[in-house]
């Protein structure tokens, strides 16, 4: 556990300083990037003076060091800034749209495990007969599609068609002066025991993260798949076969734990990847998401809501990461049990 | 009654080229109690013949079994998958080469231990289970089996999961064990003393072997009767003492003279294939 411990500690410290790094490259990229912020936000009927003003608010004539040690040292004090966008603090804006991304991720990651792994496990237990060509030809066109193609096709199926789902939106319109609390609609409506409006977001919320989750189902199977396949030519379980455990519990334990540590890291990179991918799919159903939010402002080169988001993103995609490793670090004794200090 | 009776084993496995055939009519008895060697070299058939009598064969789409394959009487072919995996484990169970590959590396020994259990006695509680486990490893001459079941194979060695497998292969008082060339992933030694062990525990329980090996040295030591195998056929059988003061086959004595010798003479030459090898001195029925 101490081996544990000191990882997690160390991975922390590392990843404060891989934060600075994107911190910086975003910062100069985003003034690099050609086109007057102060013009576009003022609009083409603004006077010269009204954009020097501005640009001077903005410090943009300065040094673009000190520009960013500003920024810094506002990001300390948990100030990120004005949007130029929507006049907003951007901490108001991530705080609103941020819940919404990850309500949606976490759904599509809970789908991403909780149905590509068992199918995984399915195809490698029946290797070679149907239910095995079955999972590989629907893991093959979740992962050959991307996410807003599945997003469209599934919108038009469902929405569209059969009318099972709604188009857009996270909750029906008359929920809509509902309490929030912490963001998350689903958990909200729980919260305050309002089960209709509860049933409501979980019926937005289904198929634009089935639609998100679908590659990474694909994934997590395929990988899955192979990984059991390889597990299953080793001896230990060939001595579970020959002590007669049963199929099943070979499949869903003594092949399938052994094959998911080396799956693990992919998955939750699949799952961190989420996040960015969430843009196009947020733009599909029309989800009032930090991911669709992130592409508006820098079409509109809003300085502080870029990198504002692209830190959050950056600083969430970096805990996931964090969380599987640590997962990966449990899950196998050779490491959390090694003899010594180091992991 | 014998507990296992072989009668003119055959096996094939179809490939795209066409059918090969692998074993050619093997027939084989162990009676209650018996120490039986099957020998030959790699490839000879000796592994299969014991994942046969697993009933680990069968299921396999593209082997096709033939002849007659008798446990306690009770003919393995005629009975369901169910049916031969309810065997596995409890009636008849297994030792493999490499006793730390075999135990699952990411399993505590005592969660390992207590399924083996659980084959015959489903739904074994964790305490129950812990408390016949140690007892189990205290026969196999393990002096801490606290720490043992709390371990994972990796912590332990070589000899110690030697003894682990020993006291699974044992632990449900099977009929019959089917040791597939053990421990010949520990070095010599270590190899020596888990025999000897297996060789007593199996003496007080009455236990009947199918003792698979390349090794004469261990054979000799271990084994009531022998049976020589080459390419898919018995050559020669009988009893340990009399094959190996007069082995009567060319291959029994080629194989003889191959074993490594501590006064000298170097590795004679074995020829790869010898007609006089493929001329059997067992006649079973009216093959071969």
């Amino acid at each position: 556990m101490r081996n544990v411990l000191s990882q997690t500690l160390r991975r922390t410290g590392t990843s404060l300083l891989v934060l600075v790094g994107v911190s910086i490259l975003i910062f100069a990229i985003a003034r690099v990037i050609p086109g007057d912020p102060a013009r576009v936000a003022l609009g083409p009927n603004a006077t010269a003076e009204q954009v020097a003003s501005l640009r001077e608010e903005l410090r943009l004539d300065e040094p673009i060091v000190v520009q960013y040690l500003a920024y810094m040292r506002d990001l300390l004090r948990g100030d990120l800034g004005v949007s130029l966008y929507t006049n907003r603090p951007v901490a108001v804006d991530v705080a609103e749209f941020l819940p919404a991304t990850l309500e949606l991720i976490l759904v599509a990651g809970v789908m991403m495990v909780g149905l590509g792994l068992p199918l995984g496990i399915l195809a490698a237990r029946h290797r070679g007969r149907w239910p095995d060509h079955l999972v590989r030809v629907v893991s093959l066109l979740g992962v050959s599609a991307p996410g807003f193609v599945w997003a469209v096709v599934l919108m038009l199926a469902f929405s569209y068609y059969l009318g099972w789902f709604p188009v857009a939106g996270r909750i029906d319109e008359q929920y809509d002066d509902l309490r929030h609390i912490t963001g998350f609609l689903t958990a909200d409506t729980a919260f305050q025991g309002n089960w209709a409006a509860f049933g409501s977001a979980w019926h937005h919320l289904v198929l634009p993260a089935f639609a998100l989750a679908l590659s990474g189902i694909g994934q997590a199977a395929r990988l899955t798949r192979a990984n059991m396949i390889e597990t299953y030519e080793r001896p230990y379980i060939e001595m579970a076969e020959a002590y007669g455990f049963p199929a099943g519990r070979i499949a869903r334990r003594y092949a399938f734990k052994p094959s998911l540590i080396p799956s693990l890291t992919i998955i939750g990179l699949d799952f961190a990847a989420m996040l960015g991918n969430a843009f196009l799919v947020e733009a599909v159903f029309g989800w009032p998401g930090l991911s669709r939010y992130g592409v508006q402002v820098i079409l509109r080169k809003d300085l502080n809501a870029i990198v504002g988001t692209v830190l959050i993103i950056a600083a969430l995609f970096i805990l996931v990461n964090i969380v599987v490793d640590l997962l990966t670090t449990l899950l196998n004794p050779r490491i959390s049990h090694a003899p010594g200090g180091r992991a | 009654m014998s507990v296992l009776a072989i009668r003119d084993l055959t096996l094939s496995f179809r490939l795209w080229s066409g059918p090969v055939e692998v074993l050619h009519g093997i027939s084989l008895s162990i009676a209650r109690g018996e120490r039986v060697a099957l020998v030959g070299e790699s490839g000879s058939g000796k592994s299969v013949t014991a994942r046969i009598v697993l009933g680990l064969l069968q299921d396999q789409s593209g082997a096709r079994i033939g002849g007659r394959v008798e446990f306690q009487g009770r003919n393995l072919s005629g009975m369901s998958a169910r049916e031969r995996r309810a065997l596995r484990g409890r009636d008849i169970s297994m030792i493999f080469q490499d006793p730390t590959s075999s135990l699952n590396p990411v399993f505590r020994i005592g969660g390992q231990f207590r399924e083996v259990l659980a084959r015959a006695t489903p739904g074994i509680s964790d305490t129950k289970a812990r408390a016949t486990a140690t007892g189990l490893l205290e026969e196999v001459a393990i002096h801490d089996p606290a720490r043992v079941l709390d371990s994972y194979p990796f912590q332990l060695s070589g000899g110690m999961n030697q003894r682990v497998m020993i006291a699974m292969a044992l632990a449900n008082r099977p009929s019959l064990l089917l040791a597939d060339e053990p421990g010949t992933a520990l070095d010599v030694t270590v190899q020596a003393q888990t025999l000897d062990l297996m060789r007593t525990l199996v003496d007080d329980h009455g236990t009947s072997v199918l003792f698979i090996s390349h090794n004469l040295g261990v054979v000799r030591e271990f084994a009531d009767r022998v049976y020589v195998i080459y390419r898919g056929r018995i050559v020669e059988e009988g009893p340990t003492r009399a094959v190996f003061e007069h082995p009567g086959h060319p291959y029994t004595r080629a194989l003889m003279a191959a074993q490594p010798n501590l006064t000298g003479g170097g590795l004679p030459r074995i020829p790869e294939r010898d007609p006089s090898f493929l001329a059997p001195l067992v006649v079973h029925g009216d093959r071969t």
